[in-house]
């Protein structure tokens, strides 16, 4: 009896939710990919300097964190809009969640690995037979696809690597778990530095410099929802004052971390922290206006295709993404 | 010894039945996929009722019940269009199941028997070794056990992430924070077990000159037993819980815990059920192992005795 007044519920639920978040035709709910952080520092700005005001939005911002699976939450109608790496809603756009990018501030990859000079690891053909950090939940297909193309497989072994699941902090590094662990050129590595190593005895390969970067935060919207008028220019409007934000941000980053440290309600983030991230972030999101460029669009299907025996996505994918929004937006 | 009711199977009365019908009725004013669901489930409960007392009932009551529950998950999600990343259906569990029983089987060797086996093992026997010290020194009881319940109420989200940190990331840390849990539980029954004697029996044995070791072996150790399987059934449960939630802050790329956590990351709901599917069947595998162990070697407990 429960069960069944929970599945039906549930049902009804998954049915009415979309229709409930945009019931206000100014309301947007947006879910971060991560905790409150200067990586998400132009939404943030946006709000604080009254930019989404000004477009007449009331702007609800929802910080992830471990465990918190964007895609998920949009698809069960917790927010009108989510951030998240291109691969990842690639993929879950191939699952059946029907996701589409409709803007894209971040324009190259933060996405680096960081190893330990003296493991004698010069190249990615060196990665054979030693210990690899990676995260998932999302974040593990630009390493599965940079593998993949590299012919070296990940499960283990002299000819192959171990990949370990690392939890989102810089220990496996520190405590020699692992040969390399996954950093951000924004946040993590400078964690190392901070644990006291020096950049000498580190060597780091950028994902763009190696030619497998695939493109990182973008706003990503159920394809439904864009058949609403009204929630096309509610978006319209959102990327628009965010857009404004994130130039804003870009050009005083220090103001900019001091607003992201105000809406930490965690309290765990600290000044000099956030001052370097944001300096750091500042450089993925210049070149960028918030149009998502076709050429890297196509860049990053390209790597995730190419992943030979394990791809990302199997096909490309279709309809994927919209110029509808940032076409308005931007004018 | 069950006394089996023999019984003929019996039909609802009426006065439900109608009252079922009605009820379908109503549900078509809403929509005939509730209906449908509805007369379904109604339909089987009332097999389920018909069959219930009976000889065979007592099997196939709850086999019936479970294929019921099964049945209406897999039409509510196909009717109602339930996304799949919400909740899949039994029948897309099952295809994950098959399509994915080498990885499973490989996650249940690192999670189950490394993980969890190896930590109860260690963790009982630390138990029942402590216990027996403990119960032969007042001095030990007072100070140990609570120690014991301090280690036991540390939060394993906490505990989790040091103890991988100090055992590294593959199973040996897994099985490290099964120790931990398992220890008190163990530790605790198994001293009150040991004490569960009547001051006769304690006398008698005091008569015939029995010396600590046989005082132990013939009087406390059959005393102990009962304590003992129950501190080890709970053991079973936490050990289990135990080595999947110690996945989630660090592992090699397989695992249950690993398994789960990172196929909910990809959105891949039916390999996320599979785990639990073969996580819930070990447990209660496991589980009911143990409790026949138990009925084999304490068959004298009152609480071995039959249900009427």
């Amino acid at each position: 009896m429960k069960h069944l007044i929970a599945s039906a519920g549930l049902a009804v639920a998954g049915l009415t939710a979309p229709a409930f978040a945009d019931a206000h035709a100014n309301a947007v709910t947006l879910q971060l990919q991560w905790v409150t952080q200067a990586q998400f520092a132009g939404y943030y700005v946006a709000k604080d300097k009254g930019f989404y005001e000004e477009e007449g939005l009331d702007v609800t911002i929802q910080p992830g964190g471990p465990d918190i699976a964007p895609p998920q939450v949009l698809a069960g109608g917790g927010a009108d809009a989510m951030l998240n790496w291109m691969p990842s809603a690639l993929s879950a756009r191939e699952k059946g969640l029907p996701v589409v990018n409709i803007a894209q501030p971040f324009k190259t990859s933060g996405l680096m690995l960081t190893c330990w000079k003296d493991t004698g690891i010069t190249g990615p053909q060196d990665f054979k037979g030693k210990t690899i950090g990676v995260w998932f939940f999302g974040n593990e297909y630009p390493f599965l696809s940079w593998m993949s193309q590299e012919g070296i497989p990940t499960d283990g072994g002299d000819d192959g690597v171990t990949v370990l699941k690392q939890g989102f902090n810089v220990d496996p590094l520190l405590q020699r778990q692992a040969d390399c662990i996954s950093t951000m050129t924004y946040n993590e590595y400078g964690q190392v530095l901070d644990a006291g190593v020096s950049e000498d005895e580190l060597i780091t390969f950028k994902y763009e410099d190696m030619g497998v970067a695939t493109l990182e935060d973008g706003i990503w919207v159920l394809e439904d929802n864009l058949e609403d008028p009204a929630f096309v220019d509610k978006m319209t409007r959102f990327v628009r004052a965010s857009m404004k934000g994130w130039k804003y941000a870009e050009e005083n980053p220090q103001e900019a971390a001091e607003i992201v440290l105000e809406n930490d309600e965690t309290g765990a983030q600290t000044e000099a922290h956030q001052v370097r991230m944001m300096g750091e972030i500042a450089k993925l999101t210049a070149g960028s206006n918030g149009a998502l460029d076709e050429a890297d669009y196509q860049r990053t299907v390209d790597t995730l295709l190419a992943g030979g025996s394990d791809p990302v996505i199997s096909k490309a994918p279709e309809g994927a993404w919209t110029s509808v929004i940032t076409d308005q937006a931007l004018n | 010894m069950t006394v089996a009711a023999h019984r003929p199977a019996r039909l609802v009365p009426w006065g439900l039945a109608l009252g079922g019908f009605v009820l379908i009725g109503v549900a078509f004013l809403v929509g005939w996929q509730l209906a449908l669901v509805l007369a379904v489930w109604l339909a089987l409960w009332a097999v389920n009722v018909g069959v219930a007392g009976t000889t065979a009932g007592t099997w196939a009551a709850p086999v019936l019940f479970g294929l019921t529950l099964l049945i209406l998950w897999e039409l509510t999600v196909r009717l109602f269009n339930v996304p799949g990343v919400i909740l899949p259906a039994p029948t897309q569990i099952a295809v994950a199941l098959a399509e994915n029983t080498n990885t499973l089987r490989a996650d249940f060797v690192q999670t189950v028997l490394k993980g969890a086996l190896g930590g109860w093992l260690i963790g009982s026997t630390a138990g029942i070794a402590t216990a027996l010290l403990v119960a032969r020194s007042d001095f030990l009881r007072r100070g140990l056990l609570p120690v014991g319940n301090f280690v036991a109420a540390l939060p394993i989200v906490g505990t989790a992430p040091i103890l991988v940190m100090w055992f590294g990331f593959g199973w040996e840390s897994k099985a490290a924070v099964v120790v931990v849990m398992v220890f008190f539980p163990v530790l605790v029954n198994t001293v009150a077990g040991l004490a569960d004697t009547t001051s006769m029996q304690r006398d008698l044995m005091r008569t015939y000159g029995a010396s600590a070791g046989q005082d132990l072996r013939y009087l406390r150790a059959s005393s102990a037993l009962p304590f003992v399987f129950n501190g080890l059934k709970i053991a079973t449960t936490l050990a289990l819980i135990g080595a999947i939630v110690a996945e989630f802050f660090g592992s090699p790329t397989f695992g249950l815990g690993f398994r789960i956590s990172t196929e909910v990351g990809r959105l891949n709901l039916p390999v996320v059920w599979a785990a639990i599917v073969v996580a819930a069947v070990t447990g209660s595998l496991w589980y009911g192992a143990i409790a026949m162990l138990e009925k084999r070697l304490t068959f004298w407990h009152p609480s071995q005795r039959g249900r009427r």
